[in-house]
């Protein structure tokens, strides 16, 4: 096969090669004599589009989710069961949803190829350029796939779950799954419609927001107050301070908020030692707890929700400290000792000098914080696990409770309920709430410019 | 040119069609979940006698621990690749049907019908009459504790008799009312009904009832006045277990879980009784109950089927439960088993047997627990809001009736 002259090359054989070079894509490097990387450029050809078609049948059954329902036979004689060829609907969403994420890459990466107009390159000179300028296509191919094979394919396929009908009396494989539109969407937020899903959204919704600021703001507050206090010059022993605050933080969550939960149970420590000393018979006379017996600090909404702000507290505040810590001391101390001779007080120099330098600095991980609490599981469940049980009769029958954040009612709905397409709705209005916070407070930060946030 | 594109072609053939390897061993593997850790010297006692009564038949047996009361919910996530046999409490039984994870019985199912209670096997037959899993203990229900030096046989016999001692010595009588499991007791006894219905979705309730020859209101009544009652404290199984160490609880309803710390705590007058009966109005009525047992169920996807049947049933037999009930001390559903003398002596399991009779068997769809604790817990609180009793009861109804995607 000799080599083509260029000068020869018509418009048909211009585009030849164009249709070579994207639908064959080893052929040009072994025209080029570089029969390695042509041989390795087939497989992964090869290896996509068997993985094309091995995921085809499913890509066409992604219209229906399935069609053959599972029967089984028994068989005396072998004495096991003959199944027929089932349709598993979660596999064809699952494969389906993989057939078309492997015919995008197919398809982009043959439309590359095609417009490349360089002669193709060696394995060696690819490896130079790999290692090279192009480092970080290599360093980030495996993060990369990672991400794609186990985030964005599953995402994709959790998302789809909200337009089925796949809950309790839809388990896969015995039952067939069945796309229903929207209607999972509209159970929840067609408040006209009186279900209790709508009924239990839009206060879910909104004890996960006030959870969210009021659990942010009090341990930066309080975690910011306390790095100040220890801070201060006539503060001694600073480190061993540090130090006993640090321990708190050291401590797993999971085992300090159980620790919490049994300290504050009904039938816990502090209500045991509280109403030794008579504080709880005093507080049900003068009317501050429902109960008599025992403060419900873990079993009353409103108590309920309280500890669960001033517990977050003691698991907040110490990391925030660390933080504020570190930025605190990071301030140019020729700013406050000019500020002092100008004859600033100590709150004016919080206010014009450490306030706005600490929010231009940790402003972004305060938003962060927000996200991170509103989907802050960890916290609400493990106080409020199998013993808060609610008596709003309406919450009760959507499977949510007034301390229940978005987070803990999806956990709740497809542990206990198996109610998979509420749970995965839920799931996208909690990632739009998210972005909508994220997008709109990084804008504004970086709108704002770093000179306008630090004056 | 062609040869590339041969060559090509031949790699995709060869990678997308390698034929699939299949099963020819004759060595059945076979994964079994047992409920709790302790159970595992039990089941492996078990697997030896059962390889002992098999001579000719290798098996390759591997004992996993599942929690009972969470066995569903694992294996309906992925039922394909869950165990072959595994053990589940009996109210899972629906759920399991539903999810298509249950065998029904084979060749043994007569056997098996004839050689335990009829709770049992009612427990484990599916709504079709056929047995769907073998009964392996018959004690998960609840019952009556009390302190017999505060507390007389007589008293134990009424709700409005213990409470009154109760009262009269300044302790509590306990009882989980904020827990749908437990709180079904008095509507059951009072006549109105809340079960899974034919779907085997949804809930049937009547709590609501205003027809009934006991209304739901009138149940409600009369729970508000015990909730209200100083002698009655509404204690979930931490509180009871509290209770009973500190002294201020003298009598409650829970079960053999918490058999071990009353024997312990009253000794000599540790007591156990059916459940009591309470005054609706004019009338006295009997408590009912949900009977609980533990069932060992079979995967219908299990690749040796037929194995996993066997080693089910040798697991839930004569020997295996008297077995169980020696290092566990768990009630046998095997009427031989049960009739041992052995067995006979312990104060729970003649309890259990004396409440059978207003016992039910637990088919309940999902709906119910939210709604039901939710009740029981404005009940325990003394109806707080004032709510009319009709509203409560009729929200209740619609919570634990919803269908199951709602």
């Amino acid at each position: 096969m000799s080599r083509l002259h260029p000068a020869k090359e018509g418009a048909f054989l211009a585009f030849w090669r164009m249709l070579r070079r994207s639908l064959l894509w080893g052929a040009d490097s072994i025209l080029h004599g570089h029969w390695i990387k042509g041989l390795l450029l087939f497989s992964a050809q090869a290896a996509l589009l068997s993985g094309i078609i091995l995921t085809f049948p499913s890509l066409m059954k992604l219209p229906s989710l399935g069609t053959v329902p599972a029967e089984r036979i028994w068989d005396p004689i072998t004495r096991r069961n003959v199944w027929n060829d089932y349709d598993n609907s979660f596999l064809i969403l699952l494969f389906g949803v993989t057939g078309i994420a492997l015919i995008i890459l197919f398809v982009v990466l043959c439309l590359r190829r095609g417009k490349a107009s360089r002669p193709p390159s060696s394995l060696r000179e690819d490896a130079a350029r790999l290692l090279g300028p192009d480092f970080h296509k290599t360093m980030l191919l495996l993060p990369v796939t990672g991400v794609v094979l186990v985030m964005v394919i599953p995402l994709a396929v959790m998302i789809l779950i909200a337009f089925t009908n796949y809950d309790r009396a839809h388990l896969v494989p015995t039952n067939l799954l069945s796309w229903i539109s929207l209607s999972n969407f509209k159970q929840l937020t067609d408040l006209a419609s009186g279900g209790a899903f709508a009924y239990a959204f839009p206060r879910v919704l909104g004890w996960t927001l006030t959870w969210a600021v009021t659990a942010t703001l009090s341990c930066y507050i309080g975690g910011t107050l306390l790095a100040m206090l220890i801070n201060r010059r006539s503060t001694r022993w600073k480190p061993f301070w540090r130090t006993c605050f640090m321990a708190a933080m050291a401590v797993p969550q999971f085992v300090s908020l159980l620790l919490m939960r049994n300290l504050f149970a009904d039938v816990g420590i502090v209500n045991t030692l509280l109403k030794g000393w008579g504080v709880t018979d005093w507080l049900y006379r003068i009317g501050a707890i429902p109960t008599a017996g025992h403060i419900p600090f873990l079993t009353h909404p409103g108590w309920a929700r309280g500890m669960i702000l001033a517990i977050n507290l003691w698991v907040g505040i110490p990391w925030q400290m660390l933080v504020a810590t570190g930025v605190l001391l990071n301030i140019p101390r020729e700013l406050t000792e000019a500020a002092r001779i100008d004859g600033a007080g100590a709150l004016q120099v919080f206010r014009r000098i450490t306030l706005p330098y600490l929010l231009h600095i940790t402003g972004p991980s305060l938003i962060s914080g927000m996200v991170t609490n509103i989907n802050n599981f960890n916290v609400i469940w493990l106080l409020t696990r199998d013993i808060y049980v609610t008596t709003d009769q309406q919450m009760a029958a959507a499977g949510a409770t007034e301390v229940d954040l978005l987070v803990t009612w999806l956990y709740r709905l497809t542990q206990d309920q198996s109610n998979y397409k509420m749970a995965s709705v839920i799931g996208i209005l909690v990632f739009a709430v998210c972005s909508a916070i994220t997008l709109t407070a990084f804008t504004r930060l970086t709108r704002d410019g770093k000179e306008a946030a630090f004056r | 040119m062609k040869k590339i594109l041969l060559s090509g072609l031949l790699l995709v053939l060869l990678t997308g069609c390698t034929p699939r390897t299949t099963e020819g061993n004759t060595v059945p593997h076979l994964r079994v979940w047992v409920g709790d850790n302790a159970d595992v010297a039990w089941m492996e006692q078990v697997v030896r006698d059962f390889r002992a009564a098999n001579p000719n038949q290798a098996y390759e047996i591997q004992i996993g621990v599942q929690n009972e009361g969470d066995a569903a919910r694992v294996i309906l996530a992925d039922v394909e690749s869950a165990a072959d046999v595994f053990t589940f409490a009996d109210d899972q039984l629906p759920d399991l049907l539903l999810g298509g994870a249950l065998m029904p019985l084979q060749e043994d199912a007569a056997d098996v019908l004839n050689r335990n209670t009829p709770e049992s096997v009612s427990a484990a037959s599916g709504p079709d009459g056929q047995l769907y899993a073998y009964p392996a203990t018959a004690d998960n229900g609840y019952f009556l504790f009390y302190n017999r030096s505060l507390i007389t046989p007589e008293d134990a016999g009424s709700f409005e008799g213990l409470l009154a001692r109760a009262a009269q010595n300044g302790r509590r009588i306990a009882f989980p009312m904020a827990n749908g499991w437990y709180l079904y007791s008095f509507f059951r006894g009072a006549g109105l009904e809340m079960r899974l219905s034919d779907d085997g979705v949804t809930n049937l309730c009547t709590w609501n009832a205003t027809d009934a020859p006991i209304s739901g209101a009138e149940v409600l009544s009369a729970l508000l006045d015990i909730a209200r009652h100083p002698g009655f404290v509404s204690a979930d199984s931490d509180a009871f277990v509290a209770g009973i160490k500190d002294g201020s609880i003298i009598a409650g309803v829970s079960g053999t879980w918490n058999a071990a710390v009353a024997a312990q705590v009253w000794g000599e007058d540790y007591a156990a009784a059916k459940l009591p009966t309470f005054r609706v109005g004019e009338r006295d009525v009997q408590m009912a109950s949900f009977s609980g047992f533990k069932l060992v169920g079979v995967n219908p996807y299990s690749r040796n089927a037929g194995a996993a049947l066997d080693l089910a049933n040798f697991m839930t037999g004569y020997e295996a439960q008297l077995d169980r009930f020696r290092l566990r001390r768990q009630g046998p559903s095997n009427v031989a088993a049960l009739a041992s003398a052995e067995v006979q002596t312990e104060p729970a399991i003649a309890a259990i047997s004396a409440q059978a009779p207003y016992a039910d068997v637990q088919r309940v769809g999902s709906k119910y627990w939210d709604a039901a604790a939710s009740l029981g817990k404005i009940i325990a609180s003394g109806n707080p809001e004032q709510l009319p009793l009709q509203t409560l009861l009729d929200n209740a109804v619609a919570g634990i009736t919803a269908p199951a995607g709602q």
